[in-house]
């Protein structure tokens, strides 16, 4: 590296130095807030931490702990690895199937976009209480217009079945953000293969699955992955609403480690809680990743 | 005439030699202690300002800095600032018990004051929250308890007697039975908010034992079970909000006070804070204990901030000026007149300006009661092994076992809150 800066002219190292210092804002923010945190926590999985003492080395043992004697390890990965299978298509099917609905071309489509966009700024807490009310059993919305057609709902957050779906079905509430990003998908799609398509007398089936849906697979790709990692990090639908409950059946990860780090001061072991998951959503990904040649199709 | 003028230059003299070096060491020898609070419907900033200022006027020698930070974020920020050892503030809240071995040791400043000390507080507040592991670790500011509220109306209504202060469990079931009117949509009373409470301690439960050794026997032994038992059977009154409507028509998880308040429950058990909001709505009510078990020793869930110096002060005289002036009588009083504080101090207490009202001498009479802390405080595994052991209580609170299944239920649960109680100890140094 030294040898190339001396090779370069005055000019192209003003400009290599302009680069590096536009970028130093952002490199030093990943250092100090990214990186430096998160191989503090690697060492801090291997501690036993309560802050208010001194971190005491303990080698494997959180690690040991988590995978041989820890029900709730166990019970809160379950939980949460079920979560991410219900949810995660309910969100990458209905998002998409929003965004086609964004794409018509219709008068006021941009109203439109923007109301189905707004639910995914509102505060987490604000639509959590708002569920709430809405799946009250006995006084929700949902219930009583179940009610009216003679079907009696469940308990949904407070009957230990339907709990974790309750959580699921919320969570669709956000899709219109993932659907503005199919939407520009869609956007990019050129017009004249649907023009020649339609020449050769295909119906709208055949368009949406010969041409639309190959060519949104790059953001179909790039969704999955996003919609995964936040699928891992449900939190606050179990924080507000259930407190992990009813009989643990909403204990997610994310609780399980907050209770961890925030209730017991426990900070080693929710280091290595920490770890794991992240190990997890990693292994995850790079198998998507691996596999995403198989199916995801770039045009050239 | 040169009299009067000697008289006079001896005079300014005089005076300048008095001020000037007190003045002088007055300006010099001010001594600046950082306080953290935080603001809540007991003490607002303005009265914590106000409390300040008359501080600073009667000791012109200490200067306070108030810090206020925000409730939800203040746990976070002193447990870290204690745990970097550095930049903590002189005086603040130590209510987090784990704060305690940070924590100036202030016995020898309570035995050399002449006007504070333990008879000075109540003693259950004096026990739990000022005394660890035999060292005055902080003052106790303010009380707070739970305590059944009954609406007049409503028993009126239903032609019920009102509960008296020796009510039993049984009686609670029976009256919620009563009071229950469906159509109405009206509650006969709620559900306590967890196990191991006031009602549980009645009974004589406790999660494990008082040498955090053993789970068996306690957490499943008959005193435990006879307490699930009486939750089985409230619930089973049909007359208590289920979870989920307590869950909506709660009020922040302190208590369902608007549905008291509204008339749609007519026991409910609550604090201090939801007796001043029933006042203001003008709703008449008594209080009452918790049911008591006969026989047994009768408690009371009840609280109280411990606020302390930091071990790692550099003006530990000045800092225990200003917290005993905070957490004592004239503090307290200062609060209690500028917001809605109770005094953790009887004489103070006392003057409270509704305090011959017969609702505020029941409340009073509550906090002579023992308390849940006093086991609680000194068992900080208590919320670990709860975690293990807690689907108990939603199996109950849910109907889903029978009477005859509560036994088994936490027989089965013993293990896995044996083995969270062994983590615990063993985390924690045994």
């Amino acid at each position: 590296m030294l040898s190339s800066w001396r090779k370069m002219g005055p000019q192209a190292r003003r400009e290599a130095l302009e680069g590096y210092l536009c970028l130093a804002p952002w490199a030093i923010g990943f250092v100090v807030f990214t990186a430096m945190p998160l191989l503090v926590s690697i060492w801090l999985g291997f501690t036993q931490w309560t802050i208010t003492q001194p971190p005491k080395w303990v080698g494997v043992d959180n690690y040991t702990r988590m995978f041989t004697a820890d029900p709730l390890f166990w019970q809160s990965l379950k939980v949460t690895v079920q979560y991410v299978l219900i949810s995660l298509p309910l969100r990458l099917v209905l998002g998409l199937g929003l965004a086609l609905l964004l794409n018509l071309k219709v008068p006021g489509m941009n109203f439109y976009r923007t109301v189905f966009y707004i639910p995914a700024v509102i505060s987490g807490v604000a639509v959590a209480l708002m569920w709430m009310w809405l799946l009250q059993p006995d006084t929700g919305v949902i219930n009583t217009l179940l009610s009216y057609a003679g079907v009696e709902g469940p308990g949904w957050f407070w009957d230990r079945n339907w709990a974790l779906p309750s959580v699921a079905l919320m969570s669709v509430w956000k899709v219109g953000g993932g659907a503005i990003i199919y939407l520009a998908g869609l956007q990019n799609i050129p017009p004249h293969l649907y023009e020649a398509a339609q020449i050769d007398g295909s119906n709208r089936w055949q368009r949406f699955w010969r041409i639309t849906l190959p060519l949104l697979t790059p953001t179909i790709f790039f969704q999955l992955v996003i919609e995964l990692i936040e699928s891992f990090k449900v939190f606050t639908e179990a924080f507000v609403i259930t407190q992990g409950g009813p009989l643990k059946a909403t204990y997610f990860y994310l609780l399980y480690f907050y209770e961890e780090a925030f209730r017991n001061f426990n900070m080693g072991y929710a280091s290595a809680l920490a770890l794991v998951l992240t190990l997890v959503i990693l292994a995850t990904t790079v198998f998507i990743y691996n596999t995403s040649d198989r199916w995801v199709y770039y045009e050239t | 005439m040169k009299v009067r003028r000697l008289s006079f230059t001896l005079s300014i003299v005089l005076l300048l030699a008095m001020l000037g070096p007190f003045g002088a060491a007055a300006q010099g020898d001010v001594v600046t202690i950082e306080w953290w609070s935080v603001a809540s419907e007991e003490y607002s900033e303005e009265a914590q300002r106000g409390l300040v200022e008359q501080f600073e006027a009667e000791h012109p020698g200490i200067k306070v800095n108030l810090t206020i930070l925000p409730e939800s974020g203040f746990t976070e920020k002193m447990t870290t600032t204690l745990g970097a050892g550095e930049g903590a503030p002189d005086v603040a809240f130590f209510w987090d018990n784990n704060w305690f071995p940070q924590a100036l040791d202030l016995t020898p400043y309570i035995e050399a004051d002449p006007d504070l000390g333990p008879e000075t507080y109540f003693p259950g507040f004096w026990t739990t929250r000022a005394v660890w592991q035999d060292k005055i670790v902080g003052l106790p500011l303010g009380v707070g308890a739970n305590f059944v509220m009954y609406n007049k109306a409503v028993f009126d209504a239903a032609g019920v007697p009102y509960p008296a202060e020796d009510w039993t469990t049984d009686d609670y079931n029976a009256l919620v039975a009563q009071l229950a009117n469906p159509e109405q949509r009206i509650w006969g009373g709620d559900t306590p908010r967890g196990p191991y409470r006031a009602i549980w301690q009645n009974y004589g439960a406790f999660p494990y034992s008082d040498d955090s050794m053993t789970v068996d026997g306690y957490l499943n032994g008959p005193e435990s079970v006879a307490s699930y038992t009486w939750l089985w059977d409230l619930v089973a009154t049909g007359g208590t909000p289920t979870p989920a409507d307590l869950e909506i028509l709660g009020t922040e998880g302190t208590g369902p006070v608007d549905l008291f308040i509204a008339g749609r429950l007519a026991m409910a058990t609550l604090n201090q804070g939801h007796m001043l909001n029933a006042v203001e709505a003008g709703v008449e009510f008594g209080i009452v204990p918790e049911p008591q078990v006969p026989g047994n020793d009768r408690y009371v869930n009840a609280w109280s901030l411990t606020a302390s110096v930091w071990a790692g002060t550099e003006h530990p005289d000045e800092a225990y000026e200003f917290l005993s002036y905070w957490v004592g009588p004239e503090g307290q009083r200062y609060l209690m007149e500028h917001g809605n504080l109770f005094p953790s101090i009887p004489s103070a207490l006392e003057e409270y300006e509704g305090a011959d009202t017969e609702y505020a001498q029941a409340f009073f009479r509550v906090l002579e009661l023992k308390q849940v802390a006093e086991w609680a405080n000194a068992h900080p595994c208590k919320g670990t092994v709860l975690r293990a052991a807690n689907d108990a209580w939603d199996l109950v609170m849910l109907g889903e076992i029978g009477r005859d299944e509560v036994q088994a239920t936490l027989d089965s649960l013993a293990p896995a809150a044996q083995a969270a109680l062994d983590e615990c100890r063993e985390r924690l140094g045994g």
